[in-house]
């Protein structure tokens, strides 16, 4: 026998104040790493404080150019809060210079692949990268 | 001070309809009953569980009063699907401390109360929220298929030796009553399933299990005492890397294998581990994650997981039987009670008590192997008598 549990909705209120030059950044089609002033740590995602030597003199650098897919996945299963997708979705991983930046892909790539990086705002009104093969 | 295990015990894995504290209970009798000491002797409780599926959103205190335990701890403890493990570790080092002379560490997870895709957000949601998931929906297949991915394309490991790893885990689960799948399959039916999360398939992933693990630690002391006998801890290593998969260096092993095993080899005085193993719980989530941990614990070369499946060299009469049990694929994994489920497998082993499933025995050690996320947290243990 069961019971069924009274229903608790989370919808939390992010801070993004710190690295909100990424999230702006997004909406203009750019995307940004962070480095560290002192000891010159990169970060991708940005981070606003190093963890390496405790600085919070960071400058913000844009990630731009020809990135190689470093690894991926197309699922299939969707977890909640996408169920607005009706197809598999291709995540991936790719690496540009120093930084390596995650994205979605509107087509199939694979380890090796090269590509470039675009932003876009999803059906949810979230903005994030997309990779397009070269 | 030695410390050394004296009692284990572990329920059925699967969808079970009892809640965490009913479930906690069953694997704490046994093992209390199997160390044969009383439950007023124990001196402290460590509940390990993750519990993001739960409705009881602070189970440690319902957990720990259920067992009998109320006045004693509880320490609750966390490190995802490396949970039962940091509980064994907190365990062990109250007794190092001098704190306890009988410590117990609980491994509990209910993850069958929620449907799948809630399971699959909450899963998805511990790697970095903000960074990953908010954005791309991933999730732990997807995670674990990158990895495997990058190993494909590195070193040409094929959907057929990943499957391999099923086969093997369910043809040893079937022999134990306590599994979540107790059956075989074949390479077929498993390279022929469903994706999941590309390259993985429905056979490369473990299910979504309900279970609970228990294990009571002593003192050597304590144990001389007792006139008992007892399974040493003789190895610990832990390490752990970053939240983000885009801070990760590589993507064809994982880094917290590497280093934790290394600190337990060290501390074990263990040089060659297939020379010094008789057996060996692996973290196999999901089949890839098998194969890398063959090469970062250092039983093969980096890149030839694949081939040393294949040749059935972690197979029963082959270099080290590893998941004899089932492992996480077939035997099931509930977070919380699988790294103490492995120290109920490797104690089970080294006592001669695995009945059809038991291995032989020259060294009489053993191995378990417990990652937290795709190597957000690694744990080793080395076992022996």
């Amino acid at each position: 026998m069961f019971i069924e549990g009274r229903e608790l909705t989370y919808k939390h209120n992010i801070p993004v104040t710190k690295v909100e030059k990424y999230w702006k950044g997004l909406e203009e089609g750019k995307i940004y790493g962070t480095e560290c002033k002192n000891c010159g740590a990169k970060y991708s995602p940005p981070q606003a404080d190093c963890s390496v030597c405790y600085s919070s003199d960071m400058e913000w650098i844009e990630i731009s150019g020809e990135g190689e897919v470093v690894c991926m996945t197309e699922q299939y299963s969707f977890p909640a809060g996408f169920e607005f997708l009706n197809e598999p979705y291709v995540i991936a991983v790719a690496k540009f210079g120093d930084f390596k930046v995650i994205g979605w892909t509107k087509e199939k790539v694979f380890v090796g692949d090269k590509v470039v990086a675009e932003t876009e705002k999803d059906e949810t009104g979230v903005w994030k990268v997309y990779f397009k093969k070269v | 001070m030695r410390v050394g295990v004296i009692g284990v015990g572990c329920t059925k894995f699967g969808v079970l309809e009892r809640t965490i504290q009913e479930l906690a209970f069953e694997a704490v009798k046994e093992a209390v009953e199997d160390a044969g000491v009383s439950r007023e002797d124990i001196d402290i409780s460590v509940v390990g569980t993750s519990n993001t599926r739960g409705y009881e959103l602070m189970p440690a205190v319902p957990i720990n009063e259920y067992c009998g335990f109320a006045g004693k701890g509880p320490i609750r403890v966390e490190a995802a699907c490396a949970t039962g493990s940091a509980a064994l570790y907190t365990a062990y080092s109250s007794i190092v401390s001098g704190m306890a002379d009988i410590a117990i560490a609980i491994g509990v997870e209910k993850m069958t109360e929620v449907t799948t895709p809630t399971s699959l957000a909450v899963g998805g949601r511990s790697g970095s929220y903000l960074w990953e998931f908010h954005q791309y929906g991933t999730t732990f297949p997807g995670y674990y298929a990158m990895h495997a991915s990058a190993h494909m394309a590195k070193y040409g490991t094929s959907p057929e030796q990943l499957a391999m790893v099923a086969v093997k885990n369910h043809k040893n689960a079937a022999k134990n009553p306590k599994a979540h799948f107790p059956k075989e399959i074949t390479l077929e039916k498993a390279v022929a399933s469903r994706y999941v999360a590309y390259p993985l398939k429905l056979f490369d992933c473990c299910p979504i299990s309900d279970g609970a693990s228990a294990v009571v630690l002593a003192s050597e002391n304590k144990i001389k005492e007792l006139g008992k006998e007892a399974v040493w801890i003789e190895g610990i290593g832990f390490s752990s890397d970053t939240a983000n998969v885009a801070k990760r260096g590589d993507y064809s092993g994982l880094k917290a294998t590497v280093e934790a095993s290394k600190m337990a080899y060290k501390m074990a005085g263990i040089e060659d581990p297939l020379k010094s193993l008789d057996v060996a719980c692996l973290h196999d989530c999901f089949t890839i994650a098998e194969i890398m941990a063959y090469e970062d614990l250092g039983f093969c070369k980096k890149g030839e997981g694949g081939k040393f499946v294949e040749e059935g060299r972690s197979d029963f009469g082959g270099d080290i039987p590893v998941n004899t049990f089932g492992g996480l694929k077939a035997k099931g994994h509930p977070l919380g009670a699988t790294g103490l489920a492995m120290i109920y497998e490797a104690v089970k082993q080294l006592r001669e008590e695995a009945g059809e499933l038991q291995v032989d025995l020259k060294n009489y050690k053993a191995l378990t192997h417990n990652i937290g996320g795709t190597g957000h947290f690694g744990w080793v243990f080395i076992l022996g008598v």
